[in-house]
């Protein structure tokens, strides 16, 4: 039996291994998404009281390393009597996390914007929320489509972090596989085959999504 | 300083009467600086320069005109192998530019950038190297090509700032610079190589009005000292005032060559007439 | 939390920074001669290049630096953890600054090459003195965007036993019995180091954007 074989006989394990780490990206991703659109809206009104906190929050967020945070949620809240389980403290601080990074790129192309359009959007009578969700958002998507695909690389490789948490993720299937049958070099290529597979699959689609600004002259980006 | 300056002020003179020497001690070829035989250049099938014949001698300074799109960059970029010409011969002071005379193949990039250091060039878009300041402009390649001393290149350098009026920025950036004192570093430049041929293309296009004057007044100063020149400009006043010699392109043809008083009054062509009457 | 954890902390402040120092130094030379690899279009070799860095950059660290430090005797070397670490973290940072250098080479301006050519600079002088020290003002912001990034990234090495200012926490809280002053100690350092090289790459993108005119 090669090493190989070990591998796919341990299939299940991966299998797991991959439905946990897809599950726990692409529901934190979307919630990480919803997020920042939030704090970029809250942010539209000039003087919201929302401001101070909501800039500091991204800046702390980005100023910390990812699992500092899920530390803090999985090992530093017990202190503070709210007890989580790992997959939960996970999903948390990927929301939170990259929820900030996504606010924090929205913002950048949100000031590039030009005002014009914004007051022709009032003139014709749009809603503040209205005009968000029809006007902005979609033009910050268009223009915001390379760094996204970018942070949802990040967001996928950072799930590998709450390993270290016990989440039984990719990682992990490949380190107890690793183990118990010492493959270690067979177990993790396959999973370092499956992260590059995701985010292959992330490249496509987000490449494709670019054909969708193409036709509307967003080209610069 | 002043005294390196007169020393250098006439660097071209003695440069092309050393040139003449040797040309006379190889005995190859006649005494031009610059020699085009039979030059052609396409880009993508269409034929961009047919059968040029130039030729430009020492001391003298020769202008292309010609409408936009007629090939003038082009030919200029050709005379230092900045664009690769399809058929037709380079010389550049008696010696073959681009192709190895011996072997008939392209010459190595040594001797391509040995052969370009006796040219010089002088952009639109000036094409000041924005990380070093406006002295280290001009010592780069006196040091870095010709491998000059540091304090040498750094005389020769102030005393053609001197001349062309930037001595005062020696130590600023290029960013903080006007687009007229640019192009006067750009030339201090070229004129720091000691070249023998400096090639200017549309050294002014680039600029606001107003500071035209001072880059033509600059070029005419040159001129008067005996530089060998091929300027590519649409100043027609200009260019009538400095020539010794005055060229046409149409479409890639060389259809007009005369001294200025004859091309500026008697033009041969209907083309030219034409051409000079739109300009006023 | 005591005075005796300061030490600690910072001990592992220290370990976290040496071996992020020398894998950012490392992968900013390996990015530097990848990306020239890449532009001098080797047939085979490009490819090999394109493969390493779409991997390099899809691999997450805490992965890499288990495979590494897993698969190293496997292969007969005898990897030591802090080795196995600066390989993962530079392994990762290569990827990712190659790309860096190689968008500074291709956006270099042509008109600049061409005035360096008409002095009678080879290719070689060219690069060296006129491209090169452009590139290095014009890279320099993303460049210490990724070592923000490779900084974020470090604590991965906690997983093969390293003490870094991560995983020293650990250690602490296994002492008190109260992770949460610790974590936010460390968190408070984290923010420091992070924070200075934001700071760093603001300064930075002055100074390419006073190139760009
Ligand atoms: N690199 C190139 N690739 C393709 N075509 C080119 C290239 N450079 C120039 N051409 C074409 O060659 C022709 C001649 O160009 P050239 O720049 O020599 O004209 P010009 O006389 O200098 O015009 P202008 O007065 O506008 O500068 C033009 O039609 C131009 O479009
Ligand atoms: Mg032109």
């Amino acid at each position: 039996m090669t090493n190989w074989d070990i591998v796919w006989d341990s299939r299940d394990l991966l299998w797991q291994g991959f439905l946990n780490t897809l599950s726990l990206f692409s529901v934190a991703i979307a919630l990480a998404f919803l997020l920042g659109c939030l704090i970029v809206y809250r942010l539209e009104d000039p003087k919201t009281r929302w401001r101070l906190p909501l800039r500091s929050f991204i800046d702390i967020m980005r100023m910390l390393p990812f699992l500092v945070l899920v530390y803090l949620l999985y090992y530093g809240l017990p202190s503070a009597g709210i007890r989580l389980e790992a997959w939960w403290a996970g999903l948390i601080g990927l929301t939170f996390y990259h929820g900030a990074y996504f606010a924090e790129i929205l913002r950048g192309c949100r000031v590039t914007l030009s005002n014009g359009q914004i007051e022709a959007a009032y003139a014709h009578g749009f809603t503040p929320s209205r005009m968000f969700i029809r006007l902005i958002l979609p033009q910050l998507m268009i223009q915001a489509r390379p760094l996204i695909g970018n942070q949802l690389v990040y967001a996928l490789k950072d799930t590998a972090f709450l390993f270290i948490i016990t989440v039984k993720d990719l990682t992990w299937a490949a380190n107890s596989i690793s183990a118990t049958y010492f493959v270690p070099t067979e177990a993790f290529v396959a999973v370092i085959g499956f992260y590059w597979l995701i985010s292959l699959v992330m490249e496509m689609a987000i490449r494709y999504a670019g054909r969708f600004g193409h036709k509307r002259g967003f080209d610069h980006v | 300083m002043s005294n390196i300056a007169s020393n250098v002020s006439m660097p071209s003179t003695e440069a092309s009467a050393d040139n003449k020497a040797t040309d006379h001690a190889v005995g190859n070829r006649s005494d031009h600086v610059v020699e085009v035989r039979r030059l052609s250049k396409s880009f993508d099938e269409v034929e961009v320069l047919r059968d040029i014949d130039l030729e430009v001698s020492s001391g003298d300074v020769v202008t292309i005109l010609g409408s936009s799109g007629s090939g003038k960059s082009t030919l200029l970029r050709c005379i230092n192998w900045l664009e690769k010409p399809d058929r037709g011969t380079i010389h550049i002071s008696g010696q073959r530019i681009g192709i190895d005379e011996n072997s008939r193949k392209p010459m190595s990039q040594k001797a391509l950038a040995k052969m370009r250091a006796k040219t010089a060039m002088v952009f639109q878009s000036f094409n000041l190297w924005p990380h070093l300041t406006v002295l280290n402009n001009v010592t780069e390649a006196p040091i870095h090509v010709q491998g000059k001393k540091r304090e040498e290149a750094e005389a020769l350098a102030l005393s053609f700032l001197e001349k062309v009026g930037m001595a005062h920025k020696r130590d600023a950036y290029p960013f903080t610079l006007s687009g007229g004192q640019k192009q006067r570093v750009a030339i201090a430049r070229a004129l720091a190589m000691q070249p023998e041929v400096i090639l200017f293309d549309e050294p002014t296009s680039a600029l606001d009005p107003e500071l035209v004057g001072e880059v033509l007044g600059v070029i005419k100063s040159l001129s008067a000292e005996g530089y060998t020149m091929v300027i590519v400009t649409h100043e027609m006043d200009f260019a009538r005032a400095v020539s010794d010699q005055v060229v046409f392109l149409e479409k890639g043809l060389l259809i007009e060559k005369a001294d200025p008083e004859t091309f500026f009054t008697q033009p041969k062509t209907d083309r030219v007439k034409r051409f000079l009457e739109k300009q006023h | 939390m005591d005075a005796s954890a300061w030490p600690m902390l910072l001990e592992g402040a220290w370990t976290t920074l040496w071996i992020s120092g020398i894998s950012i130094a490392i992968g900013i030379i390996s990015g530097l001669g990848i990306a020239l690899l890449r532009i001098a279009k080797i047939p085979v070799l490009e490819q090999c290049l394109v493969l390493y860095i779409s991997l390099g950059r899809a691999t997450p660290l805490v992965t890499l630096t288990l495979f590494i430090f897993l698969t190293a005797p496997s292969l007969g070397l005898n990897m030591d953890r802090s080795l196995a670490g600066i390989l993962a973290l530079s392994l990762n940072t290569t990827a990712f600054n190659a790309e860096v250098w190689r968008g500074a080479f291709n956006n270099f301006s042509r008109d600049q090459r061409e005035a360096a050519m008409a002095c009678g600079m080879t290719s070689f002088t060219c690069f060296r003195r006129i491209m090169l020290p452009q590139m290095v003002i014009t890279s320099l912001p993303g460049l210490v965007n990724e070592m923000s990034f490779l900084i974020k990234g470090s604590p991965s090495i906690a997983v093969i036993g390293i003490v870094d200012l991560t995983r020293v926490t650990n250690r602490i809280s296994a002492v008190t019995y109260e992770p949460l002053p610790p974590i936010l100690a460390a968190a408070v350092l984290y923010m420091a180091i992070i924070g200075g090289l934001i700071w760093l790459q603001r300064i930075a993108e002055r100074h390419a954007n006073r190139l760009a005119i």
